[in-house]
């Protein structure tokens, strides 16, 4: 209990925080470059998390991730 | 995104050149001017060492853009796979005689080899499709669902995700589910768990298909720190529910000193197991949660992805992910991506290497390997480069390497002289085609 609502402090303040980072909408060149996206290849990405999810007991994290399939 | 801008720019700018010549701005100039699908397309070998699984792969995801940002995507995944994988069964010092999981026939394992089944081979066609669009002015919609189906397995799912900016959009919250509905029908009906093996057409200890449901949740936060650095945190939830038992899997009953898997007694006249073989049996539940975590910076034109998973479940399986990829540039229209990905697992609280008949029979056990303790690393390089028609190419050829231990509490007698653990070495290699 006492972890979950240290953890539930830390993303308040975190959050908290947020509204006085990031950059102004001029300032987004770089940051709308594709290679600066979260996820820059999807179809890489699905690979990935298809050949872990049969191969390892764990899956998902960045998104739903590598379910559907009966090699696991 | 960028692509996006284009259009806008080129819009704005055409609208601009319209009023200084005194015409009207042609509506249809948008319309004109963006593709309306893009398609992202790939050829993959994945290879395992040895006789192990092979897979090769063809995929492709097709984006349609709508007016107001709104987009249709369809994906399309055919694998082909064929190989064999460990059954379970451990290495013994004589031949050991299997039944095929069909029931129809069986194959023999020489001495001191790990023993695989065969008769891995099935093709998967998997279908997705989604639908984004804007919600107001600071949120994003997006519904989806998913179906796949190879020879013993079908997935029937739905999934969405809402996404809504703060702080001049660069704070970003999420959140999402996904429901799986799949229906597993194995190749000569599912075993009763922890039964024993059976002569070649004697399918006594076989049930009907089963099924498995399996509920994901993820919420998440997105935060741009500033000019170069955009990091990401998620939370994710699963549940599975069903028949999570892998039907093909058995574990050696062996003897509670020596460790030798016990000799079984053969039918006059019928071929079948040499020896004393259980299928596994695993938790009809199971409940994982996720923690990931990650960085994107950007330094003069180099960009670093950096990401850590932790996941732990209700099995008592803990892992740690740590991938890394470093995009160098290299010339104006072509980079090299490094990727190292390191992994650890422990294992999950019913996983043995073997099941002694000195002590009762458990209510779980497995001896996958993929439930056991081991670590993995992935190491790879990609090179990406954009075509003479403007599209993107991109080969990355990578090496998979896991290795794992038994607990040495789970070995007995003569099982602590043989490798117990198969160790598996693959080769990923992937050509993506943009267009």
């Amino acid at each position: 209990m006492r972890r979950t609502i240290g953890v539930a402090a830390a993303a308040l303040l975190f959050c908290a925080g947020c509204s006085s980072m990031g950059v102004e909408p001029w300032e987004r060149d770089i940051l709308a470059k594709d290679e600066m996206q979260l996820t820059t290849d999807e179809l890489e990405a699905a690979t990935d998390d298809h050949i872990y999810f049969s191969k390892e007991a764990s899956s998902g994290g960045r998104g739903f991730g590598g379910g559907g399939c009966g090699c696991n | 995104m960028s692509r996006k801008e284009n259009c806008s720019i080129s819009a704005a700018l055409a609208a601009a050149t319209c009023t200084l010549l005194g015409s009207g701005v042609p509506a249809p100039v948008d319309a004109q001017e963006e593709p309306l699908w893009d398609f992202n397309t790939s050829l993959l070998y994945y290879g395992e060492d040895g006789d192990r699984v092979k897979d090769f792969s063809v995929s492709a995801i097709a984006r349609r853009m709508f007016v107001d940002d709104r987009f249709l995507t369809l994906s399309l995944t055919v694998d082909g796979l064929t190989g064999a994988t460990p059954s379970g069964a451990i290495r013994q010092d004589v031949p050991q005689t299997f039944t095929r999981p069909s029931g129809n026939a069986a194959y023999t394992v020489p001495p001191e080899v790990l023993p695989l089944d065969d008769t891995f081979k099935d093709t998967r066609v998997a279908l997705g499709a989604g639908w984004q669009q804007p919600v107001g002015e600071t949120s994003l919609i997006n519904v989806g669902a998913s179906a796949s189906r190879e020879y013993d397995y079908t997935h029937v799912g739905v999934n969405a995700k809402m996404a809504r900016d703060f702080n001049q959009r660069n704070t970003t919250l999420s959140a999402g589910f996904a429901y799986s509905f799949d229906s597993l029908d194995p190749v000569g009906g599912a075993p009763t768990p922890l039964t024993p093996m059976l002569d070649v057409g004697d399918t006594s200890n076989r049930l009907g298909d089963q099924d498995k449901d399996v509920l994901d949740l993820i919420i998440g936060i997105t935060q741009v720190l500033s000019r170069n650095l955009v990091v990401q945190a998620n939370y994710s939830y699963s549940k599975s529910d069903g028949y999570l038992t892998d039907p093909y899997k058995v574990l050696s009953l062996v003897d509670g000193t020596t460790g030798d898997t016990l000799l079984r007694t053969l039918t006059p006249g019928v071929a079948g197991p040499s020896h004393q073989f259980l299928f596994e049996n695993r938790p009809g539940e199971r409940t994982k949660h996720s923690i990931y975590g990650q960085v994107k910076y950007y330094m003069n034109g180099k960009v670093l992805d950096a990401s850590y998973r932790y996941m732990t479940d209700d099995w008592d399986i803990d892992s740690h992910t740590v991938d890394l990829r470093y995009r160098i540039p290299f010339g104006a229209d072509s980079y090299f991506e490094p990727h190292l990905r390191f992994y650890t697992q422990s294992e999950a609280e019913f996983y043995q290497l073997s099941i002694p008949d000195s002590q009762p029979l458990p209510g779980f056990a497995s001896a996958d390997y993929r439930l056991g303790n081991f670590d993995a690393i992935t190491a790879g390089l990609k090179y990406g480069w954009r075509t003479r028609n403007d599209n993107e190419m991109s080969v990355r050829v990578e090496a998979y390497r896991q290795s794992g231990t038994v607990p040495s509490s789970q070995i007995i007698g003569n099982q602590a002289a043989r490798d117990n653990y198969p160790d598996l070495n693959a080769v990923i290699v992937q050509v993506g085609y943009r267009f």
